[in-house]
């Protein structure tokens, strides 16, 4: 086709500076090996297997909202109830848990959907503004789960062996399984994005929900599926962490609300939808991990770490939004 | 007598967006006292030069003088401060705002815009309505008072007459005489060469981002401008020849059709293979109608019929599923601006929830067809919106190729878009009813009745007032009828 | 003619009432709370008053820096950082000054608070990074540096501090007309200042069409930098009423995070568009107070003080639902 020969073209008369613009990846990867590099120089045990290990042990849970964070911000939504639904799940989890492993991953999967079915419904039908919708509901659920592990599902703490080998266990001891679990959602959020009509609408509706209407396609259906998919993605993130931790408690998923959204918005998907993708949020999530263990092992202290950390968002999404205008979008 | 002297020049402005160079080299000069017209068919860069001399965007290179002094603009403040005061397309208005508050921004006084207003006579508009209350023919107005009462030297008007009744455009042709005879100078940008032999002094006309001719209206014919746009002479209108079989089965009646006062027992049939003209003017209900036939809105009352069946439309969903799709009048409206050509044209492959698993396999094949039948440019492929506004259109008439239609619903579907996609796109509407399509056709240019269509009905106030054969109707007996009058026995 | 929204009334007063129907109604709604409240109770009187005035303050004075914010076409999700950052920063240089001290202390955090916004306003129009992605880095910066000024809660400020947001030298009790004031005035200032002057109304017009507002010669710029500017000052002036209140410092992040979340309910509650240009300013105060008051009534209702916050949200979505849904079936039919 004559686009692809012209943009070959590009590459080769333009400058490195704006091929990096058209590949904005690859500056991430580089920023992301920095860091790793800088950590393992900081703490020399973090260059292994192990080091590596333990990035993508962090990174899963993390990775995996940051995923139904994207799906949403391509529609041009968002939910920050995801650390709710997470923590959620994980208390329905725990809850089922004297019934098998089976039924406490089912019954928290379903609270994930059901969760985000009424955001979806909200956001969907009844044209709620997507943050206040989600952040209506966080406080909703907020209010239900401190009432209830008073009452029915008070002493639910502890998670199924099953569910704390998912959480934190690995496979023939090397590969945590949390990973491998990252992994399953990843190929299928690639599917779903790149080789589904449904990805296509998502991308469509964030970038022009009328015309997506006039195309006679229903886009209550698809927002509503992606806040049924949110749900569910926040829901498994929410029982491999309470595997993890072994113990539920209300602040589980808390601190990695804003970081969910952050590894989009570092990632280059657009808040305001239509642009973005997985692979860059899945960078973005690794970052995130790294600049943590780097922070810990600087032992600087939680103020000091949060000042860094909104600093380094800061710049990274800055640094992405002049490479994106250099390129000329 | 001397010379007057030059108000506003440029000279070798360029200006590109990413891959796709919009100006090239453009040298324009405006005299005092003069009406400039700037013509030239679509892409050839009008728009980013109005940009540029509103201070919108600045330009890559060049220089821009105004009474001979070289300025930059930075912004569009800087422009007014210059003395360039933009009639924009959408007016500059704050629709969350009244018309008194945004006088108040722009500090101007109340009772020198009555005046203004009483031109036009509108000088019982309600200053303290919302301008998101008001239709838009007024807005232009309220606009273009606006910015006479900044009291530039040159006012730049786009397309400014596009929204308003002959009447009223009258009325600004008179504003405008007055104005030159003060020794200030007007920049015309309009696809109306009626109104360029009518008011200009002057034309300038681009053509792939370059000034390929200056003129004097007075001196040539439409003929030559159109030419001059084109740089080539035009083919004879008949591009769309009319196939000579009769139509087949109707696809597509209503009776009855009203949605409050806005349309009114709206009744017509049409058949495979027949294109039906729609005629009337600004805001007689055409846009309510489309909106009802296209299911994006609910009637009050009245049936509508396809393939024989009754139908609710409840949505756009229900009228596609049905076979009824529709172009809307602003293109904008129906592209996905960040998504790929391909994309786009493929959007109403995903309509049905069984679609939503994967991507049909011949989805590539039938874009490519699509793209070839269309002949679009696909240069800027990756992202729509760098697409020249013809082309856009292309896209989205080329997503109903892709997607599959029984009855197509066009609304002005070659508004400002140049002579040579118009009747590209004409003849697609011919081959399309041959193939059996059913469309309807609204257009605010009668020329295109007489070439396109087989009938044609008139709407006045809601209503249809005249059904009258497009191969006999002229532009007189349509405009008689679009006014509510009876045609003279 | 195109039909547009149409105005049912044309009368001038109608429409006036007509186009303000929201700051009325969330207005009456407080009233009626108010009423209901007093008959759930044995005693109502001047210490219900003067208590439900100033725990409100805070709240309200974000959300009035918040819906500044709005308006003006951004959203700060820094708002309740830089509450806990003046809050420690207050209670930390307050304690055991004279009253001369601590009042040019408070101007100072005020005014630098505005400072430190307008930078954040700034860094979003130079970057082109979205509002609610700076600000969300911004806030961690801010909850951050409250948290190395004052490591745990503690600190404490002038009586006299004290007695001018709460009526009570201690703090407790007093005289209710100190917060009343306190809680009406700056509102009402801030609303007629934006509805009537040029910089004012510059703002709804960036927030309202942004393009237009720069096509007609407005500085879109200067107007958001301006609005994040008042947003900060009002965050300072909600640290500032906190310290005065509890009498001490806190910097937890939890803290900074839910005032913010609260900001942005009352903001949509009091009618202004998340999508900017739209909305009084006033309606705020009304809704600011209404999701305080939501947890003593339910108190006095006998009923678990966590479903406060479950009310509180389902009264949020609900709110927003009927709006959605009845400018859905509006566009539609009409």
């Amino acid at each position: 086709m004559k686009s692809s020969t012209a943009r070959k073209q590009k590459n080769h008369t333009r400058q490195p500076q704006s091929w990096l613009a058209e590949n904005p990846l690859v500056s991430l990867f580089v920023v992301f090996l920095a860091l790793f590099l800088l950590t393992g120089a900081v703490q020399p045990n973090f260059l292994s297997i192990n080091g590596v290990r333990n990035t993508l042990l962090q990174a899963a849970p993390l990775g995996i909202l940051a995923a139904a964070q994207t799906a949403l911000m391509l529609t041009g939504g968002i939910d920050l109830s995801v650390a709710m639904i997470a923590t959620g799940a994980a208390y329905v989890a725990a809850n089922q848990s004297p019934n098998g492993a089976g039924v406490a991953l089912l019954a928290g999967t379903l609270v994930g959907l059901l969760i985000g079915s009424v955001n979806g419904v909200g956001v969907a039908l009844f044209r709620v503004n997507p943050l206040i919708m989600t952040l209506a509901m966080s406080g909703i659920l907020l209010g239900l789960f401190t009432a209830w592990t008073q009452t029915v599902l008070a002493g639910s703490t502890q998670m199924a062996p099953f569910i704390k080998l998912l959480g934190g266990g690995a496979w023939m001891g090397s590969v945590p399984y949390s990973v491998l679990v990252w992994g399953g959602v990843t190929l299928l959020v690639f599917w779903l994005f790149r080789r589904s009509g449904w990805g296509r609408l998502l991308y469509a509706i964030g970038d022009n929900e009328r015309a997506v209407r006039l195309a006679g396609v229903r886009v209550w259906q698809v927002r509503l599926s992606a806040y049924m998919l949110s749900g569910m993605l926040a829901a498994i993130a929410g029982m491999l962490l309470g595997g993890r931790t072994g113990a539920v408690d209300l602040q589980l998923a808390g601190a990695f609300l804003l970081p969910s959204v952050a590894a989009a918005v570092i990632g280059g998907t657009s808040i305001f939808g239509g642009v973005g993708g997985y692979t860059g949020t899945i960078l973005g999530a690794l970052i995130l991990s790294v600049l943590n263990s780097l922070l810990t092992f600087l032992n600087v202290g939680q103020a000091i770490q949060q000042m860094v950390y909104g600093s380094i968002v800061l710049a990274l999404a800055w640094g992405y939004a002049s490479l994106m205008r250099r390129s000329g979008s | 007598m001397s010379k007057p002297k030059l108000l506003l020049a440029t000279q070798a402005i360029a200006k590109s967006y990413g891959p796709v160079t919009a100006l090239r080299s453009v040298d324009l000069t405006v005299r005092g006292g003069e009406i400039h017209a700037l013509l030239g068919a679509n892409g050839a860069g009008k728009s980013t030069l109005v940009k540029i001399l509103a201070g919108v965007q600045p330009a890559d290179q060049g220089v821009l003088r105004v009474e001979g002094q070289i300025v930059r603009f930075r912004t569009p403040a800087d422009a007014l401060h210059a003395g360039i005061a933009t009639v924009f397309q959408d007016p500059a208005l704050i629709p969350d705002l009244t018309v008194a508050q945004n006088l108040h921004l722009s500090r101007i006084d109340r009772t020198h815009f009555r005046d203004g207003l009483g031109w036009f006579g509108l000088e019982r508009l309600d200053l303290a309505a919302l301008v998101r209350e008001l239709p838009l023919e007024t807005l232009r107005i309220v606009d273009l008072v606006r910015a006479v009462a900044r009291q530039p030297h040159v006012l730049l008007l786009d397309e400014l007459t596009a929204a308003l009744t002959a009447e009223q455009a009258e009325r600004v042709f008179a504003l405008l005489r007055d104005w030159k005879k003060q020794g200030k100078s007007a920049v015309l940008i309009t696809h109306r060469l009626a109104e360029v032999m009518h008011i200009c002094d002057q034309a300038t006309i681009l053509r792939d981002g370059r000034n390929v001719a200056e003129l004097a209206p007075a001196n040539v014919t439409e003929h030559q401008l159109v030419e001059a746009m084109l740089g080539a002479s035009l083919e004879p209108t008949s591009a769309a020849s009319r196939s000579e079989r009769p139509p087949g089965d109707t696809l597509l009646e209503v009776r009855g059709l009203t949605a409050r006062h806005l349309v009114q027992e709206v009744s017509f049939a049409v058949r495979s293979g027949e294109i039906l003209g729609l005629v009337a003017l600004e805001g007689q209900g055409q846009e309510r109608l489309f909106d009802l036939l296209s299911g994006n809105r609910q009637p009050t009352a009245g049936e509508i019929w396809v393939n024989g069946t009754r139908c609710h439309f409840r949505s756009p969903y229900d009228a596609v599923r049905r076979g009824v799709v529709l172009v809307p009048g602003d293109r904008v409206i129906a592209l996905l601006p960040n998504q790929s050509v391909q994309h786009n044209l493929a959007t109403p492959l995903f309509g049905k929830l069984t679609s939503w698993w994967r991507l049909p396999s011949n989805e590539g094949t039938q874009v490519q067809r699509t793209v070839e039948q269309l002949s679009i440019d696909t240069r800027a492929a990756a992202q729509v919106r760098r697409l020249s506004g013809g082309n856009q259109q292309k896209v989205v008439l080329g997503r109903w190729l892709v997607g599959g239609f029984r009855t197509l619903l066009c609304f002005d579907p070659t508004r400002g878009i140049d002579i040579q996609t118009k009747h590209e796109i004409y003849a697609l509407l011919r081959k399309l009813a041959a193939q059996g399509a059913a469309i309807v056709l609204y257009t605010s240019e009668l020329a295109e009745i007489g070439l396109v269509c087989d009938r044609v009905l008139v709407l006045h106030r809601g209503r249809i007032v005249d059904e009258q054969d497009a191969r006999r109707a002229t532009e007189s007996s349509l405009l008689t009828a679009a006014h509510g009058l009876e045609a003279p026995v | 003619m195109t039909n547009r929204l149409a105005v049912p009334f044309h009368h001038p007063l109608l429409r006036t009432l007509w186009r303000n129907s929201w700051v009325l109604g969330v207005w009456l709604l407080l009233f009626g709370l108010l009423i209901w409240y007093s008959t759930l109770i044995p005693v109502f009187g001047p210490f219900q008053i003067a208590s439900i005035t100033k725990n409100s303050l805070p709240l309200v004075y974000l959300a009035i820096g918040q819906a500044i914010i709005v308006v003006a076409g951004g959203i700060d999700l820094s708002l309740g950082a830089l509450l806990l950052l003046s809050n420690v920063v207050a209670a930390r240089c307050m304690e055991g000054q004279p009253a001369g001290v601590v009042a040019a202390i408070g101007v100072a955090l005020v005014a630098a608070m505005a400072l430190l916004n307008a930078f954040t306003g700034l860094l979003i129009h130079r970057s082109g990074v979205p509002d609610i992605v700076v600000t969300l880095a911004t806030s961690y910066i801010w909850s951050g540096l409250a948290l190395w000024i004052l490591p745990s809660p503690g600190g404490g400020t002038a009586p006299e501090m004290r007695w001018l947001f709460t009526g009570s030298p201690s703090g407790i009790g007093g005289s209710y007309w100190p917060p009343l004031l306190m809680i009406l005035v700056p509102g009402m200032l801030v609303a007629l200042w934006a509805r009537n002057t040029r910089p004012g109304l510059t703002l709804y017009a960036a927030g309202s069409n942004r393009t237009a507002a720069q096509l007609a010669g407005l500085d879109v710029r200067r107007a958001k930098i301006l609005a994040y500017a008042l947003g900060g000052s009002m965050a300072a002036a909600a640290g500032l009423a906190t310290v005065a209140i509890t009498g001490t410092g806190d910097p937890r992040f939890a803290v900074g995070a839910s005032a913010t979340l609260n900001s942005v309910a009352a903001v949509v509650l009091g009618g202004i568009a998340l999508t900017g240009g739209v909305g009084n300013l006033f309606s705020v105060v009304a809704t600011g107070v209404t999701l305080i008051m939501l947890n003593p009534i339910l108190i006095a209702m006998g009923v678990n003080s966590n479903n406060a916050q479950v009310l509180q949200g389902v009264l949020i979505a609900g709110v927003m639902m009927v709006g959605g849904l009845s400018t859905f079936l509006r566009e539609r039919r009409s």
